[in-house]
């Protein structure tokens, strides 16, 4: 059951940055759409699409340029040298 | 018409995209040990895999389709976050694949690992027509690479409509595709490029991802459908300026690089 569990659970989260920050900027756009909703706002709640979709980009961008980092060994970032 | 390809172009194509990518990964894995080690016990472990993985799509995929109806925001909800966390990961994955940081999945460096790791495992001599390692082996190899494949065709089917059946027709003819190259050729099917199948499914889950966590938020988008080529465009640019600022990051590129 264990051995079944971790593989579930390795299908969605294999890089736990990727795995929370798309959690993260799920509940972003959904506070945006409820946001919108509440203030019967249709602009704003039909921007929530957007903001998720712009808020995935960065996520991707920024994850896939720290892993570029971390394998070039160029981590050791200005505040360090 | 346009509903029957729009149904083929959201669930059956990503479904048989994907489905190939984890088949063929899969059958690395059974045709090693059935090389190896007979292949009574580990075709025995491909039916009971597959058994099982059809006892999970009809367990799940039942109630997607009873109870769709009632509870659809709930539904474009768990499905959009389902696919967002599949594609995302996918993607990512790709993307690092393609810059060179990890290593390409090479099917036949695979198989040779799996041929080694086999050869040193004894049969067990009390049961010659029965191969406990070689059932063991096929059953997880078809069933791990199969689960991934059963959360995608849930999370495509459950769209609705006959996204269901579209998907699933998709992934099973995926099966059938690998396993008629498979025991044509019967060597791993390592000219298959699975990277560049990766990269194009984790575009399309994570566009999809988008499209169904918006709508579930009750977001209207501007075009409505119509967007989603337009979503899909720009998650493939994005991913491409990851390969490159990736590829441009590398010390391989710097010293290739003219000395200003």
């Amino acid at each position: 059951m264990k051995e079944a569990w971790e593989q579930i659970y390795g299908l969605l989260v294999e890089d736990g940055q990727i795995a929370v920050g798309t959690l993260a900027a799920f509940v972003a756009a959904g506070a945006v759409a409820a946001l919108g909703s509440r203030l019967h706002n249709d602009l704003l709640r039909n921007s929530a699409g957007f903001v998720l979709l712009i808020l995935l980009i960065a996520l991707l961008l920024v994850n896939v340029y720290t892993a570029g980092r971390k394998a070039y060994g160029e981590l050791s970032a200005p505040w360090r040298r | 018409m346009s509903t029957a390809l729009a149904t083929l172009a959201v669930a059956a194509l990503p479904a048989f995209v994907a489905a190939v990518v984890e088949w063929v990964e899969a059958f690395t894995i059974v045709l090693a040990v059935g090389n190896t080690r007979g292949w009574r016990s580990p075709l025995w472990g491909v039916f009971a895999g597959l058994l099982s993985l059809g006892v999970i799509v009809v367990l799940f995929g039942t109630p997607l389709i009873v109870y769709q109806d009632q509870v659809t925001q709930t539904f474009h909800l768990l499905i959009g976050i389902l696919l967002l966390l599949f594609g995302m990961r996918w993607l990512r994955k790709s993307i690092l694949r393609f810059a060179g940081i990890i290593a390409e999945h090479d099917e036949d460096h695979i198989y040779q690992r799996e041929v080694a790791d086999l050869r040193d495992q004894t049969r067990d001599a009390t049961h010659p027509r029965w191969d406990n390692v070689g059932f063991w082996l096929s059953y997880k190899a078809v069933l791990v690479e199969g689960l991934e494949v059963a959360f995608i065709v849930l999370a495509l089917g459950a769209t609705g409509g006959s996204a269901l059946q579209a998907a699933i027709a998709g992934a099973v003819a995926a099966f059938v595709v690998v396993v008629a190259a498979g025991a044509m050729l019967h060597k791993p099917l390592s000219f298959v490029p699975e990277n560049f199948m990766k990269f194009v499914v984790g575009c399309m889950l994570t566009t999809f991802g988008v499209f169904w966590s918006a709508e579930g938020m009750l977001v209207e988008w501007p075009g409505g459908d119509a967007m989603l080529p337009l979503l899909l465009l720009a998650v493939v640019l994005t991913s491409l300026v990851g390969v490159r600022v990736l590829q441009a990051m590398s010390p391989r590129h710097a010293s290739e690089s003219p000395a200003r």
